[in-house]
């Protein structure tokens, strides 16, 4: 073979790396240190963007807006998706219906989902309140109330990711031998002992899988509270990736716009190494 | 005291078919029994089941005369060592023996003591605070007994927990079993595929084949007085030899014709007389251990056949020498310093006294 064969193989990936993932990242890092709104000519402004987000409290509220809904969201997910994956890993009639069931949101595009959910929830004409004011309580604004909406969106997000993580604990219950539950049984382990002293540990390592993709879905957060809040009621709902979209696309504050990103970046970065320390000591 | 008793246990699949049929042993208190048969023949089942990890179809199994058959497997007072020993991969040796009486909330001096105590009996009081992946196989093996030991259980049940070590540690740890039972003087059940280790182990064993009993009886006697044909077969290596012939009268005398040969039989030996003498004319078929068979290359009063060494196996102490007779393949046992080669002409005998018969039609000893 030519010498030169094998980097005329890899170069069609090297041609897609280098156009849509390196250039863009290290001109994004560029742009922190710049003003520019894609008309005009970049201006080096040096570190006057970071000092603006310092000051952002609406950045900071977007993250913290996002901080929120990771709380309800994370330990919501992996609860709904590893009862049901426990249930599902029984020998139940239709266990491969539900198994489909559970996934079918998974595979639908989130704008679908979040508009039927939006319909769902809505005040007046929502099944759910509907179904609140026929028996006798009071209905419940799950999309306009500062103190609800994120919270609706976070059971929503649930919803629709819940298939995948079930897949997940799925293949993480069925890779505990059985002869761990026959001896645990032979011991006198309760059903509940079982789970706690033998399924928990075991499928830890699937747990922080699941805990590090909801986390990075969940920083990603953008299309639900775009579509169905637009970020409101008094902000609640803006998630962080929404302000990045907001200061580039609609106030063309591009340099900031890169600024907050990068900062977002690290932050998320920092929050999943401190998930594996916590991990790495657990197993 | 710790008697187990299986009467009628059968055990059927939902599509009916019975992996277990009709089961009947009694296991004495301090009794060694080693369940041993073939792949599929059920002898784990049957061990599960006992466990209470598998439902019992039909029958009664007794613990001291408590009928046990709906007790779930945490109050039948038993302990299991498993085939792949079945540790908690992220709990220490101590955790691992622990866990179970830490669920009985016994305290944790009286956890500690026994713990100990078992890891001192097994010699692995140096391992306690590791995890189970930084052991060998053989350590493991004793975590796993351990963790058996520390419930002082009524009986030890054990699924071929010597199958995943190499032949050197098999050996080691069947003569630490054989110790151990003596030290615990508890009921021991154990299954294995080999026989043996059934042999070395057991007080009593049990063949099975297809879910049946074929003998319950010591070492000795399914050496010497194998019931049927299967267990012939089965016990002792190499296995023994088998001649199809008939019974026949010839001048008075009982014979027992092959296709090539009349055999006169010497029933003074035997002690068959009475039983051969109601199998005169019928099928019957002969069996032979590979010791009683003598091969030389000189003929001698006791040769019968001569024949061709196929293969000869050296085993230091003794020499395995294969040949065909009557088309069967025969094997002898010889002593080690015997000069065989292969293709070498041999002229073979036997002692016609030692000889088993069986009845070729329903498989069962001749006595």
């Amino acid at each position: 073979m030519k010498k030169w064969m094998p980097y005329l193989l890899v170069s069609p990936y090297l041609l897609h790396f280098s156009v849509f993932v390196a250039f863009p990242v290290v001109f994004s890092v560029v742009l922190t240190f710049h003003s520019w709104n894609i008309i005009s000519p970049m201006k080096y402004v040096g570190l006057a963007n970071y000092r603006h987000l310092i000051h952002d409290r609406l950045f900071w509220q977007a993250v913290w807006n996002t901080v929120r809904f990771l709380i309800v969201h994370i330990p919501l997910q992996i609860l709904v998706a590893l009862t049901l994956a426990e249930l599902l890993n029984r020998t139940v009639r239709g266990a491969s219906f539900f198994r489909a069931a559970f996934f079918l949101p998974v595979i639908v595009s989130g704008v679908v989902v979040t508009i039927l959910w939006q319909q769902l929830l809505s005040y007046n004409s929502g099944i759910l309140n509907r179904l609140l004011t026929t028996v006798g309580m009071a209905r419940v604004a799950w999309l306009d109330d500062p103190a609800v909406a994120m919270y609706s969106i976070a059971v929503m997000a649930t919803w629709k990711n819940v298939g995948l993580y079930i897949i997940l604990f799925l293949v993480g219950l069925q890779s505990v031998p059985v002869q761990l539950y026959e001896a645990a049984d032979l011991e006198g382990a309760t059903n509940w002992q079982k789970f706690r002293y033998i399924t928990l540990p075991m499928i830890n390592p699937t747990i922080f899988t699941v805990v590090v993709l909801s986390t990075i879905g969940g920083f990603s957060l953008f299309v639900e509270p775009y579509i169905m809040t637009e970020g409101g009621p008094m902000n609640t709902t803006l998630s962080a990736v929404m302000y990045i979209y907001r200061q580039a696309f609609q106030y063309y504050h591009m340099g900031y716009s890169a600024t907050l990103g990068f900062c977002f970046a690290l932050i998320i970065l920092f929050v999943v190494i401190i998930q594996r320390r916590y991990v790495e000591q657990e197993v | 005291m710790a008697e187990v008793i299986l009467r009628h246990i059968a055990k059927a699949y939902d599509k009916g078919t019975n992996v277990i049929k009709d089961v009947n042993i009694d296991i004495k208190d301090r009794e060694f029994v080693v369940l041993v048969g073939p792949s599929g023949c059920g002898k784990s089942t049957l061990l599960r089941m006992i466990a209470g990890l598998e439902e019992i179809t039909d029958g009664d199994l007794l613990l001291d005369g408590q009928r046990i058959n709906d007790l779930p497997p945490k109050d039948r007072d038993i302990a299991m060592v498993f085939q792949n020993y079945a540790l908690y991969p992220h709990m220490t040796v101590y955790d691992n023996m622990a866990f179970g009486l830490k669920l009985r909330n016994m305290p944790k001096d009286e956890i500690r003591k026994r713990v100990m105590q078992a890891a001192k009996i097994l010699d692995i009081e140096n391992l306690i605070d590791r995890k189970p992946k930084d052991m060998s196989g053989g350590q493991r093996q004793r975590v796993a007994i351990g963790r058996a030991i520390v419930r002082n259980p009524k009986v030890f049940l054990f699924d071929e927990p010597l199958s995943n070590l190499d032949a050197k540690l098999r050996g080691q740890t069947r003569i630490e079993l054989q110790k151990l039972h003596r030290e615990l003087l508890t009921t021991m059940i154990y299954v294995t595929h080999d026989q043996i280790e059934a042999m070395t182990l057991g007080d009593r064993i049990v063949v099975l084949r297809s879910g049946d009993v074929m003998q319950f009886d010591t070492p000795l006697k399914l050496y010497n007085q194998p019931a049927n044909l299967f267990v012939a077969g089965f016990i002792g290596t190499p296995p023994m030899n088998f001649l199809a012939g008939q019974i026949v009268r010839k001048d008075s005398t009982l014979c027992f014709l092959s296709k090539q040969k009349t055999l006169t039989l010497p029933l003074t030996d035997t002690g068959h007389e009475q039983s051969l003498k109601t199998y005169e004319g019928e099928e019957v078929i002969m069996g032979l251990r590979a010791e009683d068979i003598s091969v030389s290359l000189i003929e001698t009063n006791q040769t019968l056949y001569v024949t061709t060494i196929q293969v000869v196996e050296h085993m230091g102490s003794e020499v395995l020498a294969y040949f065909t007779i009557e088309e069967q393949r025969f094997v002898a046992k010889l002593s080690g310093d015997t000069l065989l080669e292969f293709g070498q002409s041999v002229y073979v005998g036997w002692n016609l006294g030692k000889a088993h018969f069986f009845d070729a039609k329903t498989e069962l000893a001749i006595r």
